[in-house]
């Protein structure tokens, strides 16, 4: 496979400040429905701003990112339409979407307008209604004719796989049928095969990748899913939380996969304050707390006729930005991965060494990688129990990166400060992120 | 040989309804891009040639369908599974193979690679490529 050799930045690169909304399903709640893109958008920036105490006019440009913006906000050019809301109008900006990667490629975008000198401090931020759409939006209506200003109405999980299909090519990927179905099982399947487990060591390890998640999610109060599994299990009459994980009550959807291995699709905001780290001392004057650098992006894509796209795209991220920063795997205190498919978090992790080759699996089912484990992975609850706002949830995971960075996540913060911290980022069949952030002493 | 502006993709489904399974065959390194497209993914060089692919394949892995990746206009392939399918020419790419079944799967594992043999299959308003697995192997 092509493999590209990528180059330091021009100039240092920090995330400043972090915001983002609580993951929801905001239709269901009457608090929450009616919030528009503007409104949870300009939530997320306007918190990032606080928290790097900065105003919108020390902000030269911001990145915009939706994963869907026809289909869940009827625009094809969202970042203009939230424009007037967070105190930048006239400011310069750009929409991108690279479906489920997008939030992650959204501080590569930042990072690169910084370091290039054209910008000094950019804001970055995604939005998603990944759980509905513009009303009236009925079976026989159309992504082009909702007439209410701000009104939204569920979406139902068959319109959700119906568009899915929009994430592979039209000319082969689809017609050729294996390659948008292979998303749910291939990593499993690659993961048995090459490390030698058996299927029922791969069903628990899924399971247990699911229950770790939700111990998180359970502690963070920005997650949409926090009842842990062993209360769950209780309710329903299971001694074990895994006789509960391996009933009917967490079916089979896949070869492998199992109902609560999937995302849970919802809508949110997030949204990142990049600076060029040389200017922190002119442009803020009081921040307070540490920059977290950006050491660098890897980054590779392969479409989903491409075997094992996830794997080969991951392995060429991962190699590129350990080229470029030096860093050892051993160096990363702290590891997120885009997890829509929960097999992800094991395999990216092994990909990156933070776990190793072929025992990633004990590891998961011994929880080392819940919060308070000696391998944390997806504090913030991952994509299955945290949520998942599509384009949103990259820029939720480097939210709650730097939170941890910073010792700032209370009851589930981890037990060792973290300094060095990767994100694989994955969506869109496929692009892929690997990135790599590290506390400025 | 100059870059051409040219309908790749309607050639290869016009080749399939005349009963020919076809990709592209770089000119300098050999390599065959299937499904083809304009320039070689593993030089780099953009002067190709149409070559119809004998059918003979390989499969390196094997999934099965799914309550999430399986819909209803699937029932005529019949028995089938997903994975990694590498032609006799050398391209590599996610195919269905008929033939497959959970009972019939874990004798399969023990002898990936296994062989496989392409066919032009018939969907709704065109044809596209599956393939079988080659009992005479």
């Amino acid at each position: 496979m092509n493999q590209t050799t990528i180059h330091p930045y021009q100039r240092s690169v920090s995330i400043i400040g972090v915001g983002c909304t609580p993951f929801m399903y905001t239709v269901d709640n009457p608090e929450t429905d009616g919030l528009t893109e503007g409104e949870l958008f300009g939530y997320a920036a306007l918190k990032a701003m606080e928290d790097a105490s900065v105003s919108p006019r020390d902000v030269d440009f911001y990145f915009h990112g939706e994963a869907s913006p026809l289909n869940g906000s009827n625009y094809l050019t969202p970042n203009i339409q939230i424009g007037n809301w967070f105190g930048m109008k006239g400011k310069g900006s750009i929409h991108h979407s690279e479906a489920c990667c997008t939030g992650y490629l959204a501080i590569e975008q930042a990072v690169n307008a910084v370091a290039s000198g054209k910008y000094n401090c950019v804001l970055t931020g995604c939005v998603e209604f990944g759980d509905s759409v513009p009303a009236p939006f009925g079976p026989n209506d159309t992504v082009e004719t909702p007439k209410h200003p701000y009104k939204r109405v569920k979406m139902t999980m068959e319109r959700f796989l119906a568009t899915t299909m929009w994430l592979y090519d039209r000319n082969y990927a689809r017609s050729m049928i294996a390659p948008m179905n292979l998303i749910y099982d291939d990593v499993a399947e690659d993961y048995v095969r090459t490390r030698g487990i058996t299927a029922q060591q791969m069903d628990d390890t899924l399971n247990w990748m699911a229950i770790n998640n939700r111990r998180n999610a359970a502690r963070n109060p920005l997650a949409i899913e926090r009842r842990e599994f062993k209360d769950i299990a209780k309710e329903k009459g299971f001694d074990d939380v895994m006789d509960y994980m391996r009933s009917p009550y967490n079916p089979k959807m896949g070869d492998f996969l199992r109902m609560e291995g999937v995302e849970r699709k919802c809508d949110g905001a997030a949204a990142a304050i990049v600076c060029a780290t040389e200017m922190i001392p002119e442009i803020v004057k009081n921040l307070k707390h540490k920059p977290i650098q950006v050491l660098g992006i890897g980054s590779a894509a392969c479409e989903a006729t491409t075997p094992h796209f996830e794997i080969r795209a991951t392995e060429e991220a991962v190699r590129q930005v350990y080229a470029l920063t030096g860093v050892k795997p051993e160096e990363l205190d702290l590891f997120f991965a885009n997890d829509f498919i929960i097999t992800s978090h094991l395999y990216a992790a092994e990909i990156a060494g933070y776990l190793p080759y072929g025992e990633g699996w004990k590891y998961i089912c011994e929880g080392r990688t819940a919060f308070d484990g000696d391998k944390p992975i997806n504090t913030n609850g991952g994509r299955t129990s945290f949520g998942h706002a599509h384009a949103a949830s990259g820029l939720a995971d480097v939210y709650e990166a730097c939170l941890q960075m910073r010792g700032a996540c209370g009851e589930r913060q981890v037990k060792r400060l973290p300094r060095t911290t990767m994100l694989r980022g994955y969506g869109g069949s496929q692009n892929v992120a690997a990135i790599i952030l590290r506390t400025l002493e | 040989m100059s870059i051409k502006l040219e309908k790749v993709v309607e050639t290869f489904y016009q080749n399939l309804e005349a009963g020919k399974i076809t990709g592209r065959k770089c000119l300098k390194c050999g390599a065959v891009e299937f499904p083809p497209v304009y320039a070689c993914n593993s030089c780099g060089c953009w002067d190709m040639e149409w070559v119809v692919i004998s059918g003979k394949a390989s499969m390196h892995s094997i999934v099965l369908p799914a309550a999430l990746s399986s819909r209803p206009e699937y029932k005529d392939l019949g028995k089938y599974a997903y994975g990694e399918v590498e032609l006799e020419e050398g391209a590599r790419f996610n195919a269905v193979v008929r033939g497959i079944s959970r009972k019939n799967r874990p004798a399969l594992l023990e002898k990936l690679p296994i062989p496989c043999r392409a066919a032009i299959y018939q969907r709704d308003g065109y044809k596209t490529v599956v393939f079988d697995l080659d009992e005479e192997e």
